[in-house]
């Protein structure tokens, strides 16, 4: 007696199609599972025995073999519970095989019987979907998670019971449908934090703005209680919508991480990622035997926001030079690479000295090198890929206590930054560019021609500021982005001087 | 160091005003020369964590007063005593810097290429042994060689409990000419300046101020490099108009934050960014820390 059905191995973001087999044949009483598994999947053996034990099924004294093929692929994860009790089920002549044909199962069991939830369910139905699967059995909680895919059939189960009466064809389940449009538009513009709540910083802001427009880098300089994490925290509310791919790729991830929400099983906001500075440089990229995403891959397509920047450690910062430069994270392990997409918008902040008042002499009493300490923990490379810098200053009370109506909405200033995005896309169409700050020396060139008077006016300030050849670079792809911010196709020379005072901190002129 | 010579109190070479104090030292290393004894000197001395105000009187006075054939004597920390003396040498004065180590030990480092260049210009001085390191206790007794070789001591910014107190008061002892530059009375950093003001410190209001106790009366009249230098200055702020002289005129020696600018000018934040580039461009403003400016001169 034999009996198989479907199932998918989770390897890092991608899935593996592999097939659950249960033979039943004469011998001692004995129930073994093989085909490289991880603990956590031999341990299947004791809760499929148990769940089928009380939901009424009692599995026969014979040799019971599961074998979970192909047998080369590490098999982790708790998703194939559901499957290896199927495949006895349909062994056991329960179940016809022809009903799991063209299907695929997951979950998890309790020893009650009932259908746990799973990381990673989106993914797996999408792979479900490309190797021609017309349905897919999937816990009853992470149903509405699978349903946005179109041309498969996502059904719900809540327990081995209801499972085994679904493909008996005693009860209907009717698939869950989403559409993810929809979904998008009624979830996407629920943001709790408003830019109208932040009362003065108008420099902030507005480095924001054109942070967010371009996707350049930030570091926010000011002493402590200033306001720079409230700031941060509204940055994810002024980019961009997300789009439907990206909406996709970005619960892929929070899929896999187990961090979805039952509710609507979609990540629909840009997400706001902010890891504590003692983090260590594994937890940054993600790391473990089995990698999982890190903080700089759950910030994908949102915002990475380290508060504290010299704080965090030297390695764990250098971490982050890759992700920037490629936006996606590489993990190596033995038995495979794993790959993480990693596209996030970095801001940081920090304090501009040890003791947070630099350079209001009344308060700091940091020497000079103090201050220059304070900043060199910062790795030159880091501060390489921040384009932009700004102050927040300490505001006085009369600004504080101001009614927060005058403050311009979040939803004004993504207005702005959407209609940038927009001019950059069309620019940029056919490239592989999308934002200003991905612009390499020869598509400044290119894209960021100057007028006579402009170039004379960086050119001075190249000469009298003491600027670098790199730091220049930088001027002009933030200067690009004024402009486009400014619907204005020439940058002019109001651009450039806008992008050199938020030009980023180099340690040589911080004493001015 | 072969050039490290140790001259006793018995020598001719040994400074006469060292001689004068209560406690004078046994000898003194030097490196360089000594000040020239008939010239005047003048000792600047002032907070190491000096605000944006301290550095630029210090720069203002150092070069005023160097120009003026003025020797400026210091004790090279960072702050208001680095600052003096590297002005001192840019206007192509004299500057002698008394140490707290040993005269062949640079401290604080940042300071290696200003004692390099006081090498060429003037000399360095100290009371400890080559390779001394630089303790605490003796930047006390170092204050008094200070104010020893001095003829006027002046102070830019000075909380109220400083070392710059312990060079005063050795001064006083000695009899010397204490001046003080004031500042805002609510400014922490002036603190000590003001309090010796109201205790009966000569003002230094500007350098002729102390030209003219170094001179005589008559000798200012003569000297006019100070009104010169403001005249100088004139043309060069008339070239600014529009938005760069509103924002010039708003700006002063304590750092102003762009959005405070803002709302001082009524302009928009482009506005007064494009006005600080071009005020910057000129020489006329400068970036402190992140977003803060002050005027470049006083």
């Amino acid at each position: 007696m034999y009996g198989s059905v479907n199932s998918l191995a989770m390897i890092g973001l991608e899935a593996r199609q592999v097939c659950v087999e249960a033979d039943i044949s004469d011998g001692l009483p004995v129930f073994d599972m093989v085909g490289y598994l991880a603990k956590e999947v031999n341990e299947a053996r004791e809760r499929v025995r148990t769940a089928l034990k009380n939901s009424g099924i009692h599995m026969p004294p014979k040799r019971i073999t599961v074998n979970i093929s192909p047998g080369d692929i590490r098999k982790n994860g708790t998703s194939f519970d559901l499957a290896v009790a199927v495949s006895l089920m349909t062994a056991m002549e329960m179940i016809d095989p022809s009903m799991t044909g063209g299907m695929m199962i997951f979950g998890e069991l309790n020893l009650q019987g009932k259908v746990m939830p799973v990381p990673g369910i989106l993914p797996m139905v999408i792979e479900a979907r490309m190797r021609g699967f017309k349905k897919c059995i999937v816990p009853l909680d992470n149903v509405e998670e699978g349903s946005i895919i179109e041309g498969i059939d996502v059904i719900g189960v809540e327990s081995i019971e209801e499972t085994l009466l679904y493909l008996t064809g005693k009860i209907l389940i009717e698939p869950v449908k989403n559409d993810l449009e929809d979904l998008l538009l009624k979830n996407g513009k629920t943001e709790n934090a408003d830019f109208s709540e932040v009362n003065g910083q108008q420099e902030v802001k507005r480095a924001m703005e054109i942070a967010a427009a371009g996707m350049h880098n930030i570091l926010i300089i000011g002493p402590p209680g200033a306001g720079k994490t409230m700031a941060a925290k509204r940055l994810p509310g002024i980019l961009p919508a997300l789009s439907s791919k990206e909406c996709m790729e970005l619960t892929k991830i929070y899929s896999i991480s187990g961090l979805l929400s039952n509710k609507d099983g979609l990540v629909t906001c840009r997400p706001f990622v902010n890891p504590h500075h003692t983090i260590t440089p594994q937890a940054l990229s993600g790391g473990g035997t089995i990698p999982k995403p890190g903080e700089c891959s759950l910030a994908h397509k949102g915002v990475l926001f380290l508060d504290e920047l010299p704080e965090f450690s030297k390695s764990a910062l250098e971490i982050l030079r890759q992700p920037l430069e490629d936006r996606e994270v590489r993990i190596s392990r033995t038995h495979g690479n794993y790959i993480y997409p990693a596209d996030f918008l970095l801001c940081a902040a920090m304090n501009p000295c040890k003791c947070g008042y630099y350079p209001d002499r009344s308060r700091c009493s940091c020497t000079e090198s103090d201050v220059k300490k304070y900043l060199s923990r910062i790795s030159g490379p880091l501060l390489d890929r921040i384009d932009i810098c700004v102050e927040a200053s300490r505001m006085g009370f009369e600004e504080l206590c101001k009614s927060s109506e005058k403050n311009e909405s979040s939803e004004t200033i993504r207005k702005r930054v959407e209609k940038a995005a927009a001019i950059q896309q069309e620019r940029y169409k056919g490239t592989g560019i999308r934002f200003n700050s991905e612009l390499r020396s020869r598509d400044v060139e290119k894209y960021c021609r100057l007028g006579k008077k402009e170039e004379r006016l960086l050119k001075k300030a190249y000469e009298m500021l003491g600027l670098s050849a790199r730091s220049c670079h930088r001027i002009i792809k933030c200067a690009r982005t004024i402009a486009d911010l400014d619907g204005s196709e020439a940058i002019k020379e109001m651009h450039i001087s806008e992008a050199i005072a938020y030009k980023s901190i180099d340690r040589r002129y911080w004493n001015g | 160091m072969d050039d490290i010579r140790y001259i006793t109190g018995f020598e001719k070479e040994f400074p006469e005003k060292l001689k004068e104090i209560q406690n004078p030292p046994a000898g003194i290393y030097v490196r360089g020369c000594l000040p020239d004894e008939s010239k005047k000197s003048v000792a600047i001395v002032g907070s190491r964590q000096c605000s944006m105000y301290g550095a630029k009187v210090a720069e203002y006075f150092g070069s005023e007063l160097a120009a003026n054939g003025v020797q400026i004597i210091s004790g090279m920390a960072c702050g208001v005593d680095g600052i003096s003396q590297k002005a001192a040498l840019s206007a192509g004065g004299s500057t002698f810097a008394v140490l707290g180590s040993g005269p062949d030990v640079i401290y604080p480092k940042c300071n290696e290429s200003l004692y390099e260049e006081i090498l060429n210009e003037g000399g360095i001085i100290s009371e400890q042994p080559p390779g001394t390191a630089p303790l605490p206790a003796y930047f006390a007794q170092r204050n008094r060689i200070i104010a020893a070789l001095c003829d006027v001591l002046l102070v830019i910014e000075a909380r109220i409990r400083s070392g710059t107190g312990i060079t005063v008061r050795y001064a006083l002892d000695q009899g010397k000419d204490v001046f003080a530059v004031p500042g805002r009375i609510n400014d922490p950093m002036s603190a000590g300046t003001n309090r010796l003001i109201s205790e009966g410190a000569l003002i230094a209001l500007n350098p002729d101020c102390i030209l003219r106790d170094l001179f005589g009366s008559d000798a200012s009249a003569e000297n006019t490099s100070g009104n010169e230098s403001k005249e100088k200055k004139i043309p060069r702020r008339a070239g600014i108009a529009g938005k760069e002289k509103v924002i010039y005129d708003l700006l002063d020696m304590y750092p102003k934050k762009t959005d405070e600018l803002m709302s001082l000018s009524g302009l928009t934040l482009q506005d007064v960014h494009d006005a600080l580039l071009k005020l910057r461009l000129c020489g006329l403003a400068q970036e402190c820390g992140k977003n803060n400016y002050v005027r470049k001169k006083l």
